[in-house]
């Protein structure tokens, strides 16, 4: 092969990368810087005041403002409780699915099913399994499972009960994701490897334990990784369900900058929070890579 | 077929999608202002026109309104854009940003200033005839002024009160007031509150309407603080917010409301259903809902004003109004549009699909829900005496969000005073961000 | 001992599934009954077994919005960002994968920490930027920012790496250049990834609600989630309608899932493999 031909490939690369490079220029570069540079403006959407660069003030600000720092720990609080609950919840499905029975593809599907379903309408479904007073679904049967003790509420007007309301449609909905990609991994692990421990002797739990935990540990990991950012980028339900209420007990950063940029107009204020967003993303990410990486110096 | 061949082929193709990419992107991006240019070639002005979406019976009357505009002359054609709701203010600023506005605008009377101030509303003053201006409410023409010059007008404006059921009440024996000076006194109000709640199943007597959220917060329940002796902002300068909405009167008030949910006195009304299904005796409402409340009621419905906290019953005004951009090329075919609209049969068309006050006095006499002894006659009246403008100040879209989030927060039963304290907060640094909203 | 194990096996899974069925069920029956009945019955055995059935609410729907414009408009969006992102991405991992070229690493590497910005994060900007443009409420503001992708570019690239050499070197061979030898022999053989790429674009988009409610206002362009939050908050409200428009939302995203389920699975499971 010449240096003609060489030529002719790197040529053909380039129209091929071209469409591809200006588009992740014009939409997700450009757009990424602008939201560094906004967040240091005081830009408001159609004021004829003249823009300004304002420094730190609006990060300043919102570091001030009891609703974002709220908005942040709701975040938080969402990670901490979702996240495990979420991967515990679909690695527990995803190894009762893997066992060779009847019927698991019916089980699978049904699972998966949410994950098909826009956010949008599962948001306006469950605001009606959530409605206050006995008629309430979700009153109703729990009324039903504590014989009687329990009290109808009003969940998602009800600051102790909202949040947690809201997290319990996302795993109901999320789950079947997470499940797949564990029935994923689980179907890499080799089967010598059981076939080896039961000839050892070792029982089901000791063979959970030794072989598909670690085995598991990437798949896991990056289940972690996904469902934390996902718990940071929460939006949908918020603004459909409860507006970030009440008393700012569902609030969120991505509903809190869409309120400010959006419903407010206050751009530079609003850029400034995804600033705070992506530096969080960029934060997790980086320790996940950590972990990954030590783990495999350690092999 | 040599590589380089195809490579030239496959070239060419990428810079045709390429191309064709940006071609289609621009013309789907321009299309609006593609009108314009082949405009003088036919006389006709394309005149772009916004519209909420409201209710059914609204949509279908603004719908025949321009059918039937639009048949009867050549000169102007009207093309209607119905826009939904809950995020209205937003696609307004977004598309003013983009240079994208109609040429005629509907939206919430309050929003007018911020509009002003940002330049995108002409002046009405020499577009529409005078005895046209002289037959409007005195609340409408308040509404539309700022700085002394008339900016927008509205074909309707808006009624706020107390509905009933006679039956109820009357088992309660409490008296039946009929004019905003007969408002019951807050004591009586809540008095009655835990009468009606003693006969009733499960306690829940007053719908607050709470399946509307939005800008219905701040229009049906700032008066609450009004008739206390508080404010959204202090209403000679409009500066500062801080002492009016957080003044102990507004507390007091709110906390009020407050024990109002505490005591489970009020209906969830999920199915916006509460008060024609009969589960609550009493309805916190707009004009809007008199016909379906009448369908269901009949003789049995009856309107009162809005309990008194201190300084007499106050009452919400205002309604969708219409405003003339300032880039629109045809204001004085936007104004014959509008003059079209106010015209007392037309003014009365939509009235009698929304139950709303009709705008004109003409058209006030020839109601009859509005008219001498019609039903609604108390609205006029309210309209006349005790309504209060929100705030006409470039702040109110921030203003009123933060108020509705405050309220959200009251009513989920977060500290009245630190909710109130925060939202003028938040309305002061507003103020301050914008160098005080000054129209230079 | 495993007789014991399956039935708890099973016994765990029709737990679970009636959670699952539930809510999915409550809206189907509720889409048939009349509107002050869904909220009324939600809370007794009614709420899944109707008393009577109606598709009077189907047909409110339709007088009510134009549904069938949502449809197409979901349709319309999704399918395009799906179709032009398999060609623009598929394109890009190639000559990522396959081809020499001066700067390709250095490049790849690039997009690769593109990778880690969620839309999120610039959704404010980008808003600002279309907006500026004068882009809103088209179909282009809501297909062009979405056709590259840089995961997708990733997900190509390690499948074609994956390649054996001798599918090229043949077509090579023949004299054909590199964008033919793409279309005519990889696109054949790599139908998995394609399957792949185009399912978890579809399922990204399909449901999305934070940029349309940012970037439409009229009903031309505006796609199904956007049209049920507001037909939600549209008076008069009423529940069997909004679960009719739910159900007529679903039901062909749950055909066509039910029928192409195994590619669904593959393609979800194809993401773990990032990391």
């Amino acid at each position: 092969m010449g240096a003609h031909h060489l030529k002719t490939e790197s040529r053909a690369a380039w129209v091929m990368v071209t469409p591809a490079l200006l588009g992740l220029t014009l939409f997700l570069t450009l757009p990424f810087f602008l939201a560094v540079i906004l967040s240091f403006t005081n830009l408001k959407l159609g004021s004829p005041l003249p823009v300004q660069f304002v420094g730190f003030d609006q990060f300043k600000r919102i570091f001030a403002d009891p609703s974002f720092l709220r908005a942040l720990a709701n975040n938080a609080i969402f990670a901490v409780v979702v996240v495990p609950l979420q991967t515990v919840f679909a690695l527990c499905l995803a190894l009762v699915i893997n066992r060779p029975l009847r019927g698991m593809t019916l089980f699978r599907t049904l699972f998966f099913m949410p994950v098909v379903f826009p956010f949008a309408l599962i948001a306006v479904v469950w605001i009606l399994i959530y409605a206050p007073g006995p008629n309430g679904m979700m009153n109703a049967a729990l009324e039903v499972l504590s014989v009687g003790a329990w009290e109808a509420r009003d969940f998602l007007h009800d600051p102790r009960s909202a949040f947690p309301a809201i997290m319990l449609m996302s795993i109901w909905q999320g789950v079947g994701f997470q499940m797949v990609i564990f029935l994923a991994g689980l179907q890499a692990i080799p089967s010598e490897l059981y076939e080896a421990a039961s000839v050892d002797g070792a029982t089901k739990w000791r063979q959970f334990l030794h072989i598909t935990l670690p085995q598991l540990r990437n798949t896991i990991i990056f289940v972690i990784l996904v469902t934390t950012i996902l718990a940071f980028r929460l939006f949908d339900q918020i603004q459909i369900m409860t507006h970030g209420g009440p008393n700012d007990a569902t609030t969120t950063v991505i509903f809190e900058a869409v309120r400010s940029a959006f419903e407010r107009q206050q751009v530079g204020r609003g850029a400034a929070m995804t600033t705070v967003f992506f530096l969080f993303v960029l934060f997790v990410t980086f320790l996940q890579r950590q972990i990954v990486k030590q783990e495999r110096e350690i092999e | 077929m040599g590589s380089r061949d195809i490579l030239r082929r496959a070239g060419r193709l990428t810079r045709y999608c390429v191309l064709s990419l940006v071609i289609t992107s621009s013309l789907l991006g321009c299309d609006r202002d593609n009108t314009e240019p082949t405009q003088p070639a036919s006389s006709v002005a394309e005149l772009d026109v916004w519209v909420h979406s409201g209710q059914q019976s609204e949509r279908d009357t603004i719908q025949n309104q321009v059918t039937r505009f639009n048949a009867a002359q050549r000169n102007v054609h009207v093309k209607l854009t119905v826009l939904p709701e809950g995020a209205y203010n937003a696609q307004v600023q977004a598309a003013a940003l983009a240079d994208d506005l109609p040429d005629l605008l509907e939206f919430d009377g309050p929003f007018l200033y911020n509009y002003v101030w940002q330049g995108h509303i002409r002046e009405l003053d020499n577009l529409l005839p005078e005895p046209l201006k002289q037959d409007l409410l005195p609340s409408v023409i308040q509404q539309g002024t700022y700085n002394g010059k008339l900016y927008s007008v509205a074909t309707f404006d808006s009624g706020l009160g107390l509905y009933g059921r006679r039956g109820d009440l009357q088992a309660v024996g409490v008296r039946i007031p009929t004019t905003p000076g007969e408002a019951w006194r807050i004591d009586e109000f809540e008095r009655l509150l835990a009468a009606l709640a003693k006969r009733d199943a499960d306690g829940a007597v007053l719908d607050l309407k709470l399946n509307y959220s939005g800008e219905w917060y701040t229009y049906a329940f700032s008066p609450v603080i009004q008739s206390a002796g508080g404010d959204l902002i202090e209403r000679t300068s409009f500066q500062r917010s801080d002492g009016s909405l957080n003044s102990s009167a507004a507390v007091e008030a709110m906390t009020r409301v407050q024990s109002w949910f505490q005591h489970k006195y009020i209906d969830p009304n999920l199915d916006d259903a509460a008060f024609t299904s009969g589960r609550v005796a009493l309805s916190w409402g707009g004009h809007w809902d008199y016909n379906r409340y009448h369908a269901a009621l009949g003789e049995e419905l009856v309107v009162f004003p809005l309990p008194n906290f201190g300084l007499g019953s106050k009452t919400g005004q205002g309604s969708w109004n219409w405003g003339i951009t300032t880039r629109s090329q045809h204001p004085q075919a936007a104004a014959r549009f509008l003059t079209f609209l106010l015209r007392p049969e037309e003014v009365l068309r939509m009235a009698d699909a929304n139950g709303a006050v009709p705008a004109t006095r003409s058209a006030i006499r020839r109601s009859h829900l509005y008219g001498e002894k019609g039903p609604l006659r108390l609205f006029v009246a309210q309209l006349e005496n005790t309504a209060i403008a929100r705030p006409q100040t470039p702040a109110y879209p921030v203003i009123t969000s933060v108020f509705q989030q405050a309220f959200e927060d009251i009513r989920n039963g977060s500290n009245v005073r630190n909710a109130l304290d925060k939202a003028a907060a938040t309305i002061d640094q507003d103020i301050e961000d914008n160098e005080g909203y000054l129209v230079r | 001992m495993n007789i014991y194990r399956n039935v708890i096996a099973y016994l765990l899974l029709g737990a679970v599934s009636l959670i699952y069925i539930a809510p999915i069920l409550f809206m189907f029956v509720g889409s048939f009954k009349p509107d002050e009945n869904v909220l009324l019955e939600a809370g007794s055995w009614k709420a899944f077994f109707p008393e009577s059935v109606s598709l009077q609410n189907f047909f409110d729907v339709f007088s009510r919005v134009n549904f069938s414009l949502f449809m197409f408009n979901s349709l319309f969006i999704t399918l395009s960002i799906v179709a032009l992102g398999l060609v623009v991405n598929g394109l890009a991992g190639y000559a990522f994968a396959r081809l020499r070229w001066r700067g390709r690493n250095s490049i790849f590497a690039l997009i690769i920490a593109l990778m880690i910005i969620p839309f999120e994060a610039i959704a404010v900007p980008l808003f600002y930027q279309m907006t500026y443009l004068g882009w809103r409420d088209t179909y282009i503001v809501q297909i062009v920012p979405f056709i590259v992708n840089a995961f997708s570019i990733y997900l190509f690239y390690t499948f074609f790496i994956g390649l054996p050499k001798e599918l090229e070197e043949a077509a090579r061979i023949d004299g054909a250049g590199s964008m033919r030898t793409f279309f005519q022999i990889i696109v054949p053989n790599s139908k998995p990834v394609f399957a792949t790429v185009a399912i978890l674009t579809f399922l990204t988009h399909w449901g999305s609600f934070l940029w349309p409610l940012m970037v439409t206002s009229g009903e031309d362009v505006r796609p199904l989630p956007v049209a049920i939050a507001q037909f939600q908050t549209l008076p008069p409200l009423q529940w069997g309608d909004i679960m009719a428009f739910g159900v007529m939302l679903v039901a062909p995203i749950l055909v066509i899932f039910l029928l192409f389920q195994g590619w669904f699975i593959r393609g979800v499971a194809a993401t773990g493999i990032k990391g």
